[in-house]
This record gives C-alpha cells, structure tokens and sequence, in this order.
C-alpha cells in the first residue's frame, strides 16, 4: 500500500477501533552519504527508512503510539496502543486536530537531480571539497573527513476532519572538518551547507571556509577578563538565534517557561531587529508546504522594529489561546507527536558593511566559533559559552583568541543589538546578518 | 531476528563484492514514555521500530546500508547494495559458520518494564509532579518524564560471531521552573541504568523532584558567577560531565588514528598528575552505559585508561582495533541500526583516592564548589573543553559560601589532568546522552571530589 492509501485506511481504522478522532503520519526516505579522507573513500552508506504514527482522541483524551512496519497487523496494533495510552492521558479541551486546508504555498522542494546524479559525482564532489580546503591554504596539514549527503522523502498526512495531505521533498549537503598547524600550535576549523537543489552546492566555498576557519586560529592567544562589545559573523549569530528559538513557542509561553511569556505587544530587543520565521521561504531548508499535523506554513513575523508581535504555534496551543495556528508544528520523526519549532528562522538584514560594523569599536571580540552552545539555558536564557575569535582593536580584526567564555542572558544579547550586517546567511534552518552587540563579559586569564 | 542459516547467506552476500569483513545488526525496539506538564499527564506514548544495518569493511573503508523492511529479500538487497558498494574485487573471503557466544556479563532486571501496568509509571510520574509543586510557591512548572525501552539485538559477522543481547533502560527525568519577578531559574534531575522499573524504588521520585525543586528555588537568590581563572573543586555528586570531555573523547581511538586527539602518541607517557586514574567500564552492575556486548559484538570490557597519571589504553572499535592490531575493547557502539559503530565510551569514572572530600574543601582557600554539572563539550584536536555548571557556590577559607549560577568552566584536557591536585575517597554517577557524529548512546560518567588548581570560570560576575 502506498504511503497516502495506508495513512488514509489507518486513520479509518482508528475510528473503527473507537477513537473520535484519529490522525496518521507516514514519512518515509531515502539517504546517502559517502565521505572521503585523503583523496580516499573512507565510508558509504545508503538506508531507508519508514514509517507510522498515529494520534488517536478519545474524548478529550489523546494517545500516540508508533511502529516501524507499514503492514496492516501492525498498523492495526499501534492503533490499539494509542487508543489504550490515550485512556491514561488527562483530558483537555484543546486537544484537537486541524481540518483540511484551503490551499497550500506552492514550493519546489524536490530536485531530480539529486536521485539521478550517479554515486561516482557525489564521490567527486565530497573529494572536491577536500581538496578546496587544502587548496586554500598549505598551513592546512590534514582533514578529519570531507563529506556528501542527500535524503529523499515523502511525507502524508491524514485525519478524520478529512484532511488528506502528502508531499515529496530532497534536500543534499556537504561539510568538512580541517586541521591547520603552524609551528606547534594546531587548530581546527569547519565548513558546512546544506541546500535544496543539487545545482547549488558549492564545494569550493565550503572547503575554503573550513580553512579560513581554522587558519584565523593559529597562534590565539589568552586575554584578561573584561568587557567589550562583540561581534558575530551569520554563522555565530544563527547559533545564538537557536537559545532564542524555545523562547517563541506558544507552548513554552503557556506553561510558564518561556522568557518571553507576557511579553506580547512590548519591547524585547533592539529597535533595528526584526525576526521572522517562513516555512514557505524559496530554497529553504526547511520550507515544506504543511506542517507536521497538516495545517498550511506561513510566513510569520514575531519581532518587528524590536517589538514582539506573535509567538508560533500548532493547532493545541492555538486552540488553548483562541487564535489560528502559524503552522509550526515541528515533527522531525514519525516516532513522535507534533511538537512546536521554527521553520526558517532568520533576522532582516541591516546595511552595514562589515568595516561599519567594526568601526569606533576600540576593544572588542569577533567571535568565530563557539563551545557548549547546547548548555545554554533556553528557560532562563543563561549562556555561558567557550570561544574563540579574533580581538578587534581601533575598528580592525587584529589576533586570535582562544580559551576564553563569553557569558550573559539572551534577552539582554538581543536588546543590545547595535547594527545589522547586509550579509544574511542561513545555516540549516537558521538565518542571520553579522551582529554587533554591545558589551559582554569575557572571562580570560 | 534471522537464522543461522539465513545469517550466513546475507553474509556471503555482502562479501561478494571483495569486502574483507562482513556483519549485520538487527534491532527491535519496544519503548514507552509519560510525561506530565502543568499539572497534566499530557503523553503517553508507545513504539515498536526495527531494522537491519549491513556493514562490509574493504581495508580501512566501510560500506554501511540499513533498512527497516525486514523482509528476507529486502535485506539481501541491502547486503548486496553494500557489498557492490565496498567493491574492489573479489577477495575470496568466505564465511565462517556461526557460532553463538554466550555473554561474560549478565545484567538482573526485576521488573521488565512490559510486566508493569502502565498505571504505575504514570503514578511515579504524578507523584514527583506534585512533590516538586509543594515544595515552594515559586515554583512555576514542572514536567516530569519516564521512559522505558527495550532493545534487542542480534550480531552475526563473517568471522563467525553470532551474539543476542537485550537491553532493558530506564529513566526518570525532573525538569523544575521557578520564578520570582523577572528571573527564571531551572532544577533538574535524571536517574537511568540498564534496568528495569526497581530504578523507581519507593521514594525515589519524590527524592528526586525535590532535590531539583531546591535547586530551582536556591539558584533564583543565587549571585551571579564570578568571571576569571580559580581553583575549582568538584563534588562528587556533580557527575564526571569533566573527565568524559575532558579526556574521554579524545582517548576514543578513531580520533587518535586520525591524528586529530591531543592524546596521540602519548601511550605510555604521563598525561596526568599521579592522583589519576581513568576507568571506562561496560561491565559496571546496572549503569546507563553498561551492556553484554556492544553494538558490533564484542563483550562489554574494564579498561583503563589512565594509570597513575599514565595513559594505558584508549578505547576501540573492531574498525580501529584492526587497523592499530589492538585487541577489542567493547567500545564499539551505535545509537540505532541506522548507524555504523565507532568507538564510545560507556561508564567512565575518575578512580578514587585517599582524601576526604570534606578534607579537600577545607584546604581550599578560595575557588569554586561546583556541586551539579550540566552538558560540555569539547575539542578533541586541541583539547578545549567546556562543561555548564547548574548548581555551585564559592568557597571562602575552606567554607562554603554562598550560591552562584550561569556558569560554564572552561579548560585544557591535558594541562586540567595534570592539575587535579587532590582525589576524594567518594565516587557520584551522573547519566547523559553522549553525542558524536550525530550518534546519541546513552552514558554515565563519575568522579570522586576532586579539586583542580586552576579553571576559567565564565561568569557575569566579578
């Protein structure tokens, strides 16, 4: 049975066996992956992979329940689960599922060229980003591994409000991971993108950043704490956009873990910071027609001119706040229940050059790779990171810095937001200029 | 699960191609999960997923291919898939018959988690729900998870081993909010091992929820932490977050073949102050990270690492093992079928010494008590560590003071080892998920109290 036909007979099923309501997902796709060290093949590997989840309502009481065979006999049994966990469940009003949507955002999400391209170009193509990065630099004295990825998949979504949804997408992408040494000090430096059509991945850019990355880095040196305005290029940036991320879902605003609860229609950062998230954005990474229960994307602004306009979510926590749903419940897996999360999220670029950005800053910290971002706390919004970059003096990028943390509240980070680079850039599902903040404390010798 | 003889012939499959070594990973997983937030049991959720990983290795290149159509063609499609995959002619590589092997470590589980009604997990999960809530008024929410999952396996690989193991995990997880004006602050707990549902002991959860509702609620009064390098002593029950970043990764043998560990070449040499002593053990009675046998077969092993301050041993796939001759260590793991094995670690620990931790404050002037950690990570070519710091206060003539939050420690592997300057007679588990490659496994990690000299404190504070 195909994907579309299966999610349709179990969300029949489910009502059969009981439930108000019954919802399914089906994803199913289709990976590669080679990566090469030296010039040589180090792995390959190829998988794929399926499979069901299913959301069953009884009453008010809602259960999920998933497997990994797409044959009735399971099927039927993961139905049964759901139905049975959905009794241990509390009830809530607000537990509902969408119904089918008016019309959908036209994307062109699946590239064939990626299916077609043969194994032996993608070779060439991880081996092409290698060697880009050793071209780039000779300090450059060896990579941990370059490599190449694609996935293919197709996702359908049905439910019994009758909403009927499946769609087809691919995405490829390429990274690598280079050592540079001079004298006897040795770092380290990536590069990495990840881009919806074959056409547009450009192993040259990414073994050069890779090399940039960890060349900067030779000879860093320690500084003394203090505290100095700081200076992200995009791919920085989007890291500290993820802590923000939680923040914005109507969930975490509901349940009191959110530092943005109550903040509705006040000033929340810097009057030039506009934020928006867009699940219908050309060539984004994680633009997809509907979300994960199937209600439509949208393009959704949640910061204009520093102010906060709306938080993101799914048809719960919509239903709960008595608005419509902004489309963003997330579902990675199908081993899990539509949770909330970003799409494309990005800030709107300023003007400035990055010699604009720098400039009158007398004492500051250009930061160009951060350690222990995943410690940050999204609830409080506490980061306290390891870094390294390169110390600005007089508006000029001088040496490099390593071994020190840079620490502070996320809320504050983005009120002191100074000026806008013209440089927007995403890194997967992230997107941003170069920042400049005003000062943080930088912990040091 | 497949026969011997179906084994056999995916094997001979997937050595067709002129691959050297051949294995196939089967997994079935059954996993069951409550959460409850705002006073509600919001989840309750249950899965059943399986599927087969086909690895072929040719010299030092792999070939991997996985698939969750289980089917007998399906797989033999997969193995011939892999073995075209790994081809550079045929080696003449035959098969050896498989022989079962029977496990060196046996783990006791006394309540299965599918001989437990679900009414019971759910009741563990309510009653750590409202033990945090009553513990003070600030407290703004709490959620409060419990999973269950059972793992399956089965390795077969061309030199003839044939291995079945069952993991049974448990984890009991408390995340506590707490608010006063405009500041948030977060309390948290996790208890897990390779066990079953007697992880959750009566009071268990209640001790639990109220250790992380204190924490919430001690660290809203606490100052900011200070910025700058001081000595820090580490409590036991911290949880070796540390050790596990900084030196646990860069001990994993693929990084050091590669060149890329701050540990290579030094096998044999002093990397650390005579104090230490460096322990990786999948053998350990019911921790998160112990099992019969890894994810490519191989028994579960005591190794050490670090002797004395000496580095003894890293930590070995079958991959790496081949290509150094070094015997297996067991450390050859992966988060699913959908992954190859590489080289992990699974319970890790700092050996204890002969002081007394309450000794070690004592002689501690001034510094940093940190008395729970949370996540870190580290940069195995530099050896540039971070580890977050949830709970911690200072130390002020060999008392300890008063609380401070928001901050991460950061350090230099080699050179923070050589720096422990007193080990505790005490030892504190903590349970993670260690991720690498984009692999998560679960972990446990410990230490004694420890003081180390010197370490950057990145606090706000002065």
């Amino acid at each position: 049975m195909k994907n579309k036909e299966l999610a349709h007979w179990a969300v029949t099923r489910g009502r059969e066996q009981g439930a108000r309501q019954s919802e399914a997902y089906v994803l199913n796709h289709k990976s590669f992956s080679v990566r090469i060290r030296r010039g040589e093949v180090e792995s390959i590997e190829q998988a794929q992979e399926q499979g069901l989840g299913i959301r069953a309502l009884v009453g008010e009481q809602m259960g999920f329940a998933y497997t990994s065979f797409l044959e009735k006999g399971p099927v039927e049994e993961a139905i049964s689960r759901a139905i049975a966990n959905a009794g241990k469940t509390s009830a809530d009003r607000n537990n509902i599922l969408p119904g089918p949507p008016s019309g959908l955002p036209e994307l062109k999400l699946y590239d064939p060229t990626i299916v077609e391209t043969p194994v032996e170009e993608k070779i060439r193509l991880a081996a092409a980003i290698e060697e880009a990065a050793f071209a780039a630099d000779p300090r450059v004295i060896k990579t941990e591994r370059a490599t190449y990825g694609d996935t293919v998949y197709e996702v359908a979504i049905a439910n019994s409000r009758g909403l009927d949804v499946n769609y087809k997408g691919s995405f490829c992408g390429g990274s690598v991971w280079v050592v540079a040494k001079e004298n006897d000090d040795t770092q380290t430096g990536s590069g990495m993108d990840y881009v919806l059509n074959f056409a547009d991945l450009k192993p040259e850019s990414i073994g050069q950043e890779a090399t940039e990355e960890a060349v900067a880095m030779l000879g860093a040196k320690r500084v003394s704490s203090q505290r100095v305005p700081i200076v992200m290029p995009p791919r920085v940036a989007t890291q500290f956009l993820g802590v923000l991320a939680p923040a914005l879902s109507g969930e975490a605003v509901q349940k009191g873990r959110s530092l943005l609860a109550g903040k509705l229609g006040k000033v929340v950062a810097s009057d030039i910071v506009t934020l928006i998230d867009d699940g219908t954005l050309s060539q984004g990474l994680n633009s997809s027609p509907v979300d994960g229960e199937g209600v439509p994307t949208d393009r959704t602004v949640l910061i204009e001119g520093g102010r906060l306009q709306t938080y993101l979510h799914n048809t719960y926590t919509a239903a709960k706040d008595g608005i419509i749903s902004t489309g963003n419940a997330s579902r990675p897996s199908y081993r899990g229940t539509p949770e909330i999360g970003p799409s494309n999220l990005y800030l709107e670029s300023g003007g400035s050059s990055q010699g604009e950005l720098l400039q009158d800053i007398s004492q500051g910290f250009y930061l160009l790779e951060v350690l222990g971002m995943h410690t940050a706390n999204p609830i409080s919004g506490d980061f306290s990171v390891g870094a390294a970059g390169l110390w600005i003096e007089k508006g000029e990028l001088t040496y490099p810095v390593r071994g020190v943390a840079v620490a502070g509240n996320i809320l504050k980070l983005f009120r002191g937001v100074e000026a806008l680079g013209n440089d927007l850039r995403f890194y997967l599902g992230y997107g941003s200029p170069s920042i400049r903040f005003s000062p943080l404390t930088v912990s040091g010798e | 699960m497949y026969t011997e003889g179906e084994l056999q012939e995916i094997l001979a499959i997937a050595l067709q191609g002129g691959g050297d070594y051949a294995d196939i990973f089967t997994e079935e997983k059954v996993s069951n999960s409550v959460v409850c937030e705002d006073d509600l049991i919001e989840r309750v959720n249950s899965g059943l997923e399986a599927g087969v990983g086909i690895r072929v290795l040719s010299g030092s290149s792999t070939a991997y291919t996985y698939t969750n159509d289980l089917s007998l063609p399906a797989v033999k499609k997969a193995a011939h898939v892999a073995s075209k995959a790994a081809a550079d002619g045929d080696k003449g590589v035959t098969v050896i018959d498989l022989c079962p092997r029977k496990p060196g470590t046996e783990f006791k589980i006394l309540r299965r988690p599918e001989d437990v009604p679900i009414d019971e997990k759910v009741e563990a999960v309510i009653r750590g729900n409202k033990t945090a809530r009553a513990v003070d008024e600030r407290i703004v929410q709490v959620i409060v998870s419990y999973g269950d999952v059972r793992q399956r396996i089965q390795v077969a690989n061309s030199s003839g081993a044939l291995i079945r193991d069952e993991r049974i995990r448990t984890r009991f997880v408390i995340h506590v909010v707490a608010q006063e004006g405009g500041v948030i602050q977060t309390g948290y707990e996790a208890l897990g091992g390779l066990t079953g549902f007697e992880l959750l002991t009566a009071g268990e959860p209640e001790r639990l929820a109220e250790m992380a509702a204190k924490q919430a609620v001690l660290m809203l009064g606490a100052k900011p932490a200070p910025s700058g390098r001081m000595p820090v002593v580490m409590a036991a029950e911290a949880g070796g977050t540390m050790v596990h970043e900084a030196c646990g990764h860069g001990l994993e043998a693929d990084l050091v073949q590669k060149e890329l560990s701050v540990y290579t070449d030094k096998l044999n040499k002093r990397v650390a102050a005579e104090v230490v002593t460096i322990i990786d053990d999948g053998t350990l009675a019911n921790k998160y990270g112990s099992f019969s046998f890894d994810d490519e077969g191989t028994p579960a092993g005591r190794n050490v690492l670090i002797k004395d301050g000496v580095l003894t041993s890293y930590m070995y796939d079958r991959l790496t093992a081949r290509q150094d001759g070094h015997p297996l260590t067991g450390n050859g793991r992966r988060q699913s079928y959908a992954y190859r094995p590489i080289p992990r670690m699974t319970n890790t620990y700092i050996a204890p010494g002969n002081t007394e931790p309450e000794e070690i404050i004592a002689q501690t002037e001034k510094g940093l008590l940190v008395k729970k950690m949370g996540g870190g990570q580290v940069n195995p070519t530099t050896g540039d560590f971070v580890f977050d710091v949830s709970e911690a206060y200072l130390i002020a003539h060999g008392k300890i003071t008063i609380p401070v939050r928001g901050a991460t420690l950061t350090g230099n592997g080699p050179k923070a080892l050589e720096e422990i300057e007193l080990v505790g007679s005490d030892l504190g588990f903590a349970i993670g998920t260690c991720g690498k490659e984009g692999q998560g496994v679960p972990v446990s990690d410990a230490q004694p109290t420890i003081l180390i000299k010197q370490l950057i404190v990145g606090g706000t504070g002065p």
